[in-house]
């Protein structure tokens, strides 16, 4: 048996060495990561938008650093699923970024009660934003915890071409866009609204919150829920949400397992006329090379008061552990400069600025979104303040109950209700 | 011979670093989970069992747990009413002396979908079966009553290749003698499949049905994967994985709940670890083995 104890002997041996080289490889590791390079200050930025990396990296970051010698940005995406997550667990292990991208509302709510973020209110950049613009990541008190950097719209966008061909002009009523949407179904070459319910949110963020707010007053009906003073079972709710339901005889076959993708790719391939959808794919809508224009939510009546959804989608705030506060707070100062403001903007046709500043947008179809802005009231989507904050949070409960109203033919009296219900259930109004 | 001594110290420099890893990555953070569920963590403060009378009681909270609950049972009994017989087929077919020459051909093919990325395999049977483009008209997804055994087969398709592998290699290690016996007594193909073959590797379906049990229930990617953290319609394909993810990080529309979804997590547990221990205790010790 003496060989096999000698074949044992050697395993051991270099099973030790093994372990001792991956020990030795992950100490080496440790330490070169964190080389220091002269004077030069590196600053992270932690977001959820990976799609946007190049960008920034080319086009946004280059021009801070010119301006601002001795101080390296880099980005640091993760995906947007997951942003969350490793935002916190990033922080409860002592490595999050310098500076974090801000969630709206509730998520950021949370975070700030959990003390991730810096008080930014002694900010020059704070001044350039309205008080309605910081409100999304304020604290209870009105603090401001973040920089906002850019909100989107949504609208419908429609193909021109099959516009023109079929003699329609755009619908300024909801009574016009049902005709057009009748005309279009009547010729039967086109899918009059791309548009599934397999992804909840689609349902909620680009039709609800899109239609609704001309029903419920934009603003006048969301804060109403937030302070008591309305409920979801109130005419102007349900109204809202049955005009949503009015839209499933113009939608595609199948339409139950459609997901966001395969509607965009219908509308880009020139299949359906009509996408209802926000300004942040003005890139995907028009990929194709088709033309495209778009038009805002149509009003109840003639004559009404116009509502839009603008909702605030990030800003960037300050890591309260950071240590590199000095170097993250001058980048803050120049998120609030018209210089970020233009190159971001034009960057990223689709996103609009929330600061004082007017900005024009090289890209036709973002300033036709612009556009939408004059004369309507903005709103962002009606449950992501507050109303989201517990169990069972409302913007959650809303895509699975619209699933329900288009899946399963559920009333929008029942669904309304069965909303309040939960609602009810935890949520004690502000006011 | 090693001396005794001489041979532990060998033992443990074996165990040692698997042992480190395990408790460093496992151990731990299955210790401090559990602890997480007694506590309610934005207060730091002991909470002792409120946040499971919260998960039991809550109607919301309870009416998706139990929800999630159905749904993970469903999703292991498909798997194993589905997964394994398919199993069972191809490895019969397998050790086939039809297919001997490319038997390796066929091994390597059935068993790819394994080695494959959850992502993909869903992207690829999403566009498979998508009403707009793909060979059924039916919403299969979108429909409550479908979208579950939808998601399930998808994933039996990917994974049938494991207990195909298990007994396509005891059937491997069933002694050619016995068979050859068999065979000289006047047994068919049939009779010598199912009564010399299929007794001498029965012990391995007990073991494929406690792993496909702690797999499934553990399962997460493949729902993840088509429908996201908050999985529809209306929560129909909603798994306790994707409501742990969902309650522990939060998502989109709902603020992160650590405590909850550490409760949850201890709960799947103590499920997974319950239903394991009484296998191995009732059905594990009772199984025949027949000594060759």
């Amino acid at each position: 048996m003496r060989s096999t104890s000698q074949l044992r002997r050697r395993t051991a041996t270099v099973l030790a060495a093994a372990t001792l080289a991956a020990v030795g490889f992950g100490l080496a590791g440790c330490a070169g990561g964190d080389t220091p390079s002269g004077d030069e200050v590196t600053i992270t930025l932690a977001t959820w938008r990976t799609e946007d990396t190049t960008m920034w990296e080319n086009d946004v970051i280059p021009v801070f650093e010119k301006s601002h010698p001795g101080i390296k940005v880099v980005y640091q995406p993760t995906d947007t699923n997951d942003y969350n997550a490793t935002v916190q667990s990033s922080i409860a292990g002592g490595t999050g970024a310098d500076l974090l991208m801000c969630r709206p509302f509730d998520v950021n709510r949370a975070w700030i009660a959990d003390g991730y973020f810096d008080d930014l209110s002694g900010l020059d950049a704070v001044s350039n934003f309205t008080e309605t613009a910081l409100a999304a990541w304020a604290g209870d008190d009105g603090t401001p915890y973040c920089i906002p950097t850019a909100s989107v719209l949504a609208g419908f966008y429609y193909n021109t071409a099959i516009f023109d061909e079929l003699g329609l002009k755009v619908p300024e009523t909801m009574d016009e866009f049902f005709d057009v949407l009748d005309a279009i179904k009547a010729d039967g070459r086109y899918t009059p609204l791309a548009l599934g319910s397999a992804d909840g949110w689609q349902l909620a963020y680009n039709v609800l919150d899109s239609i609704g707010p001309n029903y419920w007053k934009g603003e006048e009906g969301r804060l109403g829920l937030i302070d008591g003073s309305k409920k979801l079972t109130d005419p102007e709710f349900v109204d809202a949400f049955q005009a949503t339901a009015d839209l499933i005889p113009y939608l595609p076959d199948g339409y139950q397992s459609l997901s966001y993708e395969d509607m965009m790719q219908l509308f880009t391939l020139g299949k359906a006329a009509i996408l209802p959808d926000g300004s942040w794919d003005i890139t995907g809508a028009t990929a194709t090379g088709i033309d495209v224009g778009v038009f805002a939510p149509p009003v109840v009546n003639a004559g009404d008061q116009r509502y839009l959804q603008e909702m605030p989608d990030q800003g960037i705030g300050l890591n309260a552990a950071s240590e590199h506060k000095e170097a993250a707070t001058e980048f803050l100062e120049w998120l609030g400069t018209p210089e970020f403001q233009s190159v971001y903007v034009n960057k990223l046709p689709g996103f609009f600025s929330m600061g004082n500043d007017p900005v024009s947008y090289d890209n036709a179809l973002a300033q036709e979104f612009a556009d939408l802005k004059d004369g309507a009231l903005l709103t962002p989507r009606l449950a992501l303040d507050r109303l989201s904050a517990g169990q069972p949070p409302l913007d959650d409960d809303t895509w699975a109950v619209l699933q329900t109203m288009f899946n399963e033919g559920v009333s929008a009296a029942d669904a309304t209700a069965t909303l309040q219900e939960h609602l009810d259930s935890w949520y004690t109004p502000a006011g | 011979m090693i001396r005794t001594a001489a041979r532990y110290r060998l033992l443990a420099l074996f165990v040692l670093p698997a042992l480190a890893v395990y408790v460093l990555f496992s151990v731990y953070p299955l210790l401090s989970s559990v602890a997480l569920s007694f506590m309610r963590s934005r207060e730091h403060t002991f909470a002792g069992l409120d946040n499971y009378v919260r998960l039991f009681t809550d109607p919301f909270v309870s009416e998706r747990f139990g929800t999630a609950l159905l749904n993970s049972l469903e999703f292991f009994l498909i798997h194993l009413v589905v997964e394994v017989p398919i199993g069972l087929l191809m490895a019969a077919l397998l050790t086939s002396s039809v297919i001997r020459r490319s038997r390796g051909v066929y091994r390597t093919i059935l068993f790819v979908p394994a080695t494959l990325s959850v992502v993909i395999v869903g992207f690829v049977w999403r566009l498979i079966i998508n009403p707009l483009w793909g060979l059924v008209s039916f919403p299969l997804l979108g429909d409550a009553t479908t979208a579950l055994p939808t998601i399930s087969l998808m994933s039996v398709w990917q994974y049938v290749g494991i207990p195909m592998i298990f007994l396509y290699t005891a059937l491997l290690a069933v002694p050619e003698e016995v068979v050859e016996a068999a065979r000289i007594d006047g047994a068919g193909p049939w009779t010598l499949f199912w009564r010399i073959k299929f007794p001498l590797i029965a012990p391995q379906f007990g073991l494929i049905a406690i792993l496909t049990y702690i797999w499934t229930f553990n399962g997460f990617d493949i729902v993840y994967a088509l429908g996201g953290s908050a999985p529809g319609p209306n929560y129909a394909t909603d798994i306790l994985g994707t409501m742990f993810y969902r309650t522990f990080f939060g998502s989109s529309g709902q603020v992160a709940d650590p405590d909850l979804g550490a409760t949850i997590a201890t709960v799947v547990f103590a499920i997974i670890l319950a239903t394991t221990a009484a296998y191995f205790v009732v059905l594990q010790r009772r199984i025949k083995t027949y000594e060759l």
